[in-house]
């Protein structure tokens, strides 16, 4: 096919504007789309990885349930998905949380222990909330400051206090400031000693927002809701952070032990945690990228339809190119060349539009989205196969169209 | 040497019952150099026949010899290749395309033949001049009048200096004005040598050839040379029998045909069975038309 090929369909393109506008709409959208959604799994994926790494790459996570499977080397071979988006299920149980407390190499270590459920301040409810019970290392833990006040220490683990996140400040009491004011759980009356900074991250599991959580010391929210407030997460960290690996199998083999050697406890590094969420988000784009792409094939038979279209009304035209020497295989490269010309606009379109559409998104949102450059390339290669794929049985059909007849339509 | 040898050509349409003989067992021989002027009532095969000669149909039956080669076989891409090295085409209507301009009309042979854009809008550019359309190059299609698409037909049926020129009633379309200077172009390119075969249904016009051949019914029923300039008698005559608008002037202009034409003995009863056939034909043709 050479270049002349190309001229003619462009022109031919441009002089059915209308026709080939609407043809070119579904690849543009087909390439919007794919680029749209990868670019803003990328960006999630950045922001959210970003948060895991803020916390601390030795931070070592316990929590019941088998979430990972190892290879022999301890490296991470599969995940299961439930352990990346919120609390899970499964509880640990206090011998778990001693083994870890009591590990060597362990600097601080908090259980984790939940109450779901509403609770009542001023009289008023408050129900988007939950209670976690922690240590007063917690904070440490996460490398989380208090805006006011403080963290309970180790002296008021039984005591009725309470450090609440800023959301709950804000929607509880309506202040940013509310400490000495109490909050009703189950009955109990807490006081509110401190609140936290905004959590940036969700160090607890993706879909847990601590803003929303009230912390309270964990053995006096036992003391209150006994099974109700379960152990559900163990978080230690240990001494020397390059000992975190050796410290979480450490850690893993204990409570196997303890367990009578079921391997039912997930141990987690933060970098492994990292690991897990990223490839169910990489999963999840790619589900939902593969879902768009078919709005490329969609957009394939828009160019196939549009082409046959064309083919039909172009009869006579075929049939005076023929008369005048036009081969098959020059009838058919002319059509695959219009074919190809619309999809490669479309495409280039369409790259375009998703700058565009990027751009609105940031603007107007507060997600970034981040366009990666394979993204881009494989959405253009794709458009431009699809056309020819697309483009291919027209073009071979108005190659067959026989001459005479093509003459002698509406003669 | 004749350039054209057709020798019992025949061609049919749909089987069975249906069968169409469009052409029967024709033979023809052209020279290179003649103008041959092609005569014959509405379906007795004329176009069919050109459409042979010109390598767009294949013939069912019979041979084909174009410029000493056998071409009757030939697969599509083959033919497709000759066409455009040694035909070039005027068709009564639909010559041009409409969403190119006059100038890449006439080049459009030369691009199938992968020659360089400039060389070839260079060539279209002079076959205009030639046929007096340089002023209007770079018109569309829609821009010139009748008589200048037909010349511009011509032009680009010369751009690729072709053996033969095939016109089916260039003039078909056209007032006696515009006709007479088409064929006054057509006559100008068959004094410079070059072979032109043509359809007309307008007996003045075949003064331009020195060779007239009648058809009827698929066979050519009488073949004679003529001096240019002079309209043959039986040219003369058919022209009461062309145009016919009824079914009545249909059978008056065939039977006067029949009157004169010289039989072919042995063909008489097909002939006549063909006829009652292509009858039905023409009368659902202009019935479809309506
Ligand atoms: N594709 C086809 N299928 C069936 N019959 C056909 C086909 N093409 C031509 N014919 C028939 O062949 C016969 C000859 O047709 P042809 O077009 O050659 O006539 P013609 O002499 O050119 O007529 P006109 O003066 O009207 O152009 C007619 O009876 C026509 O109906
Ligand atoms: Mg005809």
């Amino acid at each position: 096919m050479h270049s002349g090929n190309f001229k003619v369909a462009y022109k031919t393109i441009r002089e059915s504007r209308w026709q080939s506008s609407l043809t070119m709409f579904g690849i543009v959208v087909g390439i919007v789309s794919v680029v749209t959604i990868v670019s803003l799994g990328q960006g999630i994926k950045k922001q959210i990885i970003g948060e895991i790494k803020s916390v601390g790459s030795d931070l070592i996570t316990v929590r019941a349930g088998k979430g990972v499977k190892r290879d022999t080397n301890g490296n991470i071979q599969k995940i299961n998905p439930d352990f990346v988006y919120g609390f899970g299920s499964g509880t640990l149980n206090d011998r778990d949380v001693a083994i870890v407390e009591g590990s060597a190499g362990v600097k601080d270590a908090t259980p984790i222990r939940l109450l779901n459920g509403s609770v009542i301040a001023d009289g008023r409810e408050y129900a988007d909330g939950f209670v976690l019970g922690t240590n007063p290392s917690l904070p440490n833990l996460l490398q989380q400051k208090i805006e006011y006040g403080s963290y309970f220490s180790t002296g008021e683990t039984a005591r009725q206090v309470a450090v609440i996140g800023k959301t709950v400040a804000e929607q509880l009491f309506q202040e940013n400031v509310p400490l000495g004011q109490v909050i009703t759980i189950r009955g109990q009356d807490y006081i509110v000693r401190g609140v936290f900074e905004k959590f940036t991250s969700n160090p607890l599991g993706q879909g847990i927002d601590l803003n929303q959580a009230i912390f309270v010391p964990a053995p006096s929210l036992k003391e209150i809701a006994g099974t109700a407030a379960p152990v559900i997460r163990v978080l230690a960290r240990p001494q020397n952070p390059n000992n975190a690996g050796n410290l979480a199998s450490q850690i893993s083999n204990s409570i196997k032990e303890s367990h009578g050697g079921q391997d039912d406890t997930t141990v987690l590094l933060q970098s492994e945690n990292l690991q897990v969420t990223s490839s169910v988000l990489d999963k999840l784009t790619g589900f939902i990228a593969a879902i768009a792409a078919i709005s490329l094939v969609v957009g394939g038979i828009g160019i196939m339809n549009i082409m046959l279209v064309s083919v039909s009304e172009r009869t006579r035209e075929i049939g005076v190119r023929k008369a005048v020497g036009a081969t098959n295989r020059q009838i058919r490269n002319q059509f695959m060349a219009e074919a190809i010309v619309l999809s490669v606009l479309g495409g280039v379109i369409g790259i375009f539009a998703s700058f565009v559409v990027n751009f609105l998104i940031k603007v107007t949102t507060d997600l970034s989205p981040v366009i990666t450059w394979p993204v881009v390339v494989i959405a253009a290669v794709v458009s431009i196969s699809v056309g020819i794929i697309f483009g291919t049985i027209p073009a071979i059909k108005a190659a067959r169209k026989d001459p005479i007849d093509a003459l002698r339509v509406g003669n | 040497m004749p350039i054209i040898s057709i020798k019992d050509v025949s061609k049919l349409y749909g089987f069975g019952d249906a069968t169409t003989v469009a052409l029967d067992e024709v033979s023809i021989d052209v020279e290179a150099g003649e103008f041959v002027a092609v005569m014959g009532p509405s379906g007795s095969g004329k176009s069919t026949l050109m459409n042979i000669i010109g390598l767009l149909d294949r013939p069912t039956h019979g041979e084909y010899m174009l410029s000493n080669r056998y071409v009757s076989k030939l697969r599509s891409n083959q033919r497709a290749k000759m066409r455009r090295d040694k035909i070039g085409f005027v068709f009564q209507s639909f010559n041009l395309l409409p969403k190119l301009t006059v100038l890449d009309n006439v080049a459009l042979p030369l691009m199938y033949r992968g020659v360089s854009t400039v060389k070839r809008l260079q060539r279209a550019e002079d076959v205009l001049d030639r046929v007096g359309l340089k002023d209007r190059q770079y018109f569309m299609p829609k821009a010139l009048s009748g008589g200048q698409v037909q010349r511009a037909a011509i032009a680009r049926a010369l751009v690729g200096d072709p053996q033969i020129i095939i016109a089916d009633e260039p003039t078909g379309n056209l007032d006696s004005a515009s006709s007479l200077i088409v064929m006054e172009l057509l006559s100008e390119l068959h004094r410079t040598g070059n072979t032109i075969i043509m359809v007309t249904h307008n007996p003045e016009i075949t003064r331009y050839a020195d060779r007239v051949v009648y058809m009827h019914d698929g066979c050519i029923v009488h073949d004679q040379r003529t001096p240019v300039g002079e309209v043959p008698a039986l040219a003369k005559k058919a022209m009461y029998v062309y145009p016919r608008k009824t079914e009545e002037d249909d059978l008056a202009g065939v039977s006067a045909m029949m009157d004169f034409r010289p039989e072919k003995p042995s063909t008489k009863k097909r002939k006549a069975k063909a006829q009652a056939k292509r009858r039905k034909a023409a009368k659902a043709k202009r019935s479809a038309d309506a």
